[in-house]
């Protein structure tokens, strides 16, 4: 092999995966990112065929928002640990003991549903600290650390809740039963603040992606030519479009849920993207010796990776017993499963090192809208839990063969 | 430079470090001065890489005192090197495959702003530093894993130029290169002396090290086994030095 082959400096393609823009929006040019977005599309269309329509009735969409929220939040610190090489098997466990003591601190302490909600971020931040301790500073795998707390938190939630504890509280119940109040009213069916929410996001997603296209221009970067970058800003609009549409025309308008999500996203592609500690997350997984010797401190960020997912389990922990009204020790069973399918279903590669925010988010659609769908279709559950297993290998197996064509080009 | 009355840039003496049973290196001296390429030759497992790998901070000595400058410090880990303006090229090339060729040469102090990072400037000064190296690096988002042995190297080398340095530590540089390749890195080894720094250059090549160092340091079986005058000394007499047929106790150490 020639190590001086004269590379032609990039044209006007882009090439790499690796700009900010790129980083930031998840939007970016990298065929697989674009696949899966794609594979959500088709999928969607085509239960929406075998639905009879009914997948995308306004109500529907508004529930699957609500019922995917616990696995979008977990993937997005999943991913973070899967990209830094690691692996967290304890979340659903920890989702169901914070649960508990969210009920519990409720329903006996009378605390506030805020001050419960403040709690259950604390606790689970220790329980990331506890976890991250073992893992960053006593050097056992997240593997074994994780495995060990899955025990543990299942087991402590089964002795606080033993089988269930109500919440009465319903601001606190509200969390994920209600939506943002519509007060802009309703013009006919539509929802006026969803549909105000909507255009603002498309005139942001078009104002960073014009912003970022400027800045490459100034430093004098490779630039997308014009046609794709038209076209996958119109495409980024009509999603948003789409779904807003849609959402104004719901009961509710715009589920809470559906707000945190969207805000723990552009925050977390944002520090993934923009921030040292992100820069840190990628280097560390993608090669933890080198970054150890460039000065990254990696015991530091592995400790903090996990204290970050144990604060969004905590969340979890919220949206779960919020939806349910109630604290069950049984909560949170298998989320950890859904979590990590999710982030490789998105393209977050097993060996660490790769993977994105948005595709985790996308690859807990994907599943999603396969949940629903067969529901809606009155499959069996069974056959669900069949069809995702085989959704999650095909679309891993299909990563690693079409890196190893692109490896012998 | 210093004011210090010519104190050596770098100067360990009587270091020693041991791996359980292995004792990597035994009452070694060396030093290096600004303006200077010190070669560090010797046999694998001589003891080049641990020596150089407590100049860049990775590895702290069981025994000895390092100075810079005159001054007695501590090296503790990688970030102190860089604090004290030591870089390093590593042997096994320290670098993140899934990183652009931007966020590998700012691995570790990458330039922020408000807790942000500052890839426009970056990308900025790593096409600049690629320029001067001249390297045919074909961008600086290239991801290193799209990159051949020879562009890594680059890349390698040319995070050395970012943070200003004084004292530059390349472990093997060339190991992997074509002929072209080694030329241009023994002409960067060249504009780093040029430009002052001292320069620590780790090979098995001697013609590599012939080419270009000032001072020629063997090392056998983890202790000093010869000083050479580069320009002086003749390829048989270094060899000799590094398989052991000749034999120098300290103190008794050939010059010239
Ligand atoms: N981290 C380590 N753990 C144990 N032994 C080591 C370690 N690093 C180096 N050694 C040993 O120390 C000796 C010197 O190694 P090294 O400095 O890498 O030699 P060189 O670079 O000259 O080939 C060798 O015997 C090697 O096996
Ligand atoms: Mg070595």
């Amino acid at each position: 092999m020639s190590t001086d082959l004269n590379l032609v400096p990039t044209g006007g393609k882009l090439t790499t995966g690796t700009s900010w823009r790129e980083r930031f929006g998840g939007l970016g040019g990298n065929a697989r990112q674009y696949g899966i977005f794609a594979a959500l599309v088709v999928i969607i269309l085509l239960f929406q065929a075998m639905t009879g329509g009914r997948l995308l009735y306004p109500d529907n969409v508004a529930a699957l928002v609500n019922q995917n929220a616990y696995v979008m939040v977990l993937a997005i610190g999943m991913v973070m640990v899967i990209i830094a090489g690691h692996i967290d098997l304890s979340v659903g466990s920890v989702v169901a003991t914070i649960g508990g003591v969210v009920a519990i601190s409720i329903h006996d302490w009378g605390l506030s549903w805020y001050a419960a909600v403040a709690l259950a971020l604390v606790l689970g931040a220790a329980v990331g600290a506890w976890q991250g301790f073992w893992i960053a500073y006593v050097g056992i795998p997240a593997f074994i650390v994780t495995l060990a707390g899955m025990l543990v938190f299942r087991g402590l939630a089964l002795a606080i809740v033993s089988q269930s504890i109500p919440v009465l509280d319903t601001t606190f119940n509200g969390i994920m039963a209600n939506s943002l109040p519509n007060f802009l009213g309703r013009v006919g069916n539509a929802d006026v603040l969803t549909l105000v929410i909507g255009v603002l996001l498309i005139l942001a997603t078009i104002w960073a992606q014009l912003r970022a296209r400027t800045a490459l221009r100034k430093h004098n970067l490779a630039v997308e030519a014009v046609g794709v970058f038209v076209m996958k800003v119109v495409l980024a609009s009509a999603g948003i479009g789409v779904v807003a549409w849609l959402l104004s025309r719901s009961t509710g308008g715009s589920p809470i849920a559906l707000v945190i999500c969207a805000v723990l996203v552009v925050a977390y592609s944002f520090v993934m993207g923009r921030t040292v500690f992100g820069r840190h997350i990628y280097a560390i997984g993608g090669n933890r010796q080198a970054a150890r010797l460039s000065g990254v401190n990696t015991r530091s960020v592995d400790f903090w990776i996990f204290v970050n997912i144990g604060v969004l389990a905590g969340l979890t922990g919220v949206i779960v017993t919020s939806r349910l009204g109630t604290a069950l020790a049984a909560a949170g069973d298998g989320f950890e499963l859904d979590a990590i399918a999710a982030c490789f279903i998105g393209g977050a590669a097993v060996t660490g090192g790769i993977g994105r925010i948005s595709g985790a988010i996308v690859g807990a659609l994907i599943m999603g809208v396969l949940n629903q769908g067969l529901s809606i279709m009155n499959v069996d559950p069974a056959w669900t839990k069949v069809i995702k297993g085989l959704v999650l290998l095909l679309a891993v197996a299909y990563d690693l063969v079409s890196k190893r064509r692109a490896g012998t080009q | 430079m210093n004011e210090r009355g010519g104190a050596p840039l770098l100067s360990m003496r009587q270091i020693s470090k041991r791996f359980g049973a292995v004792e990597a290196l035994s009452g070694v001296d060396f030093e290096v001065r600004a303006h200077e390429v010190v070669a560090l030759v010797g046999d694998n497992g001589a003891g080049k890489s641990t020596l150089a790998r407590m100049v860049s901070g990775v590895l702290q000595p069981d025994a000895g005192i390092i100075e810079i400058e005159g001054q007695q410090v501590s090296i503790s880990s990688p970030s102190v090197a860089h604090e004290m303006r030591i870089a390093t090229v590593f042997q096994d090339l320290a670098l993140a495959d899934n990183l652009d060729v931007t966020a590998n040469l700012f691995l570790g102090h990458e330039l922020r702003e408000n807790g942000m990072l500052q890839d426009g400037r970056m990308e900025q000064i790593t096409r600049d530093v690629l320029a001067k190296l001249a390297s045919r690096i074909p961008s600086v988002r290239t991801p290193l894993s799209a990159l051949s042995a020879g562009q890594r190297q680059s890349v390698a080398i040319a995070r050395t130029l970012i943070g200003d340095p004084r004292l530059v530590v390349l472990d093997e540089p060339t190991a992997a290169l074509s002929a072209v390749q080694t030329a241009e890195v023994l002409t960067h080894i060249e504009r780093l002396r040029d430009l002052g720094l001292g320069v620590i250059l780790i090979s098995h090549n001697m013609t590599d090290v012939r080419a270009v160092s000032d001072r020629i340091e063997v090392l056998r079986h983890g202790r000093n086994n010869g000083s050479f005058d580069a320009s002086r000394t003749s390829f048989e007499e270094i060899l000799a030095a590094i398989t052991g047929a000749t034999h120098v106790e300290p103190g008794l150490r050939s010059v010239g």
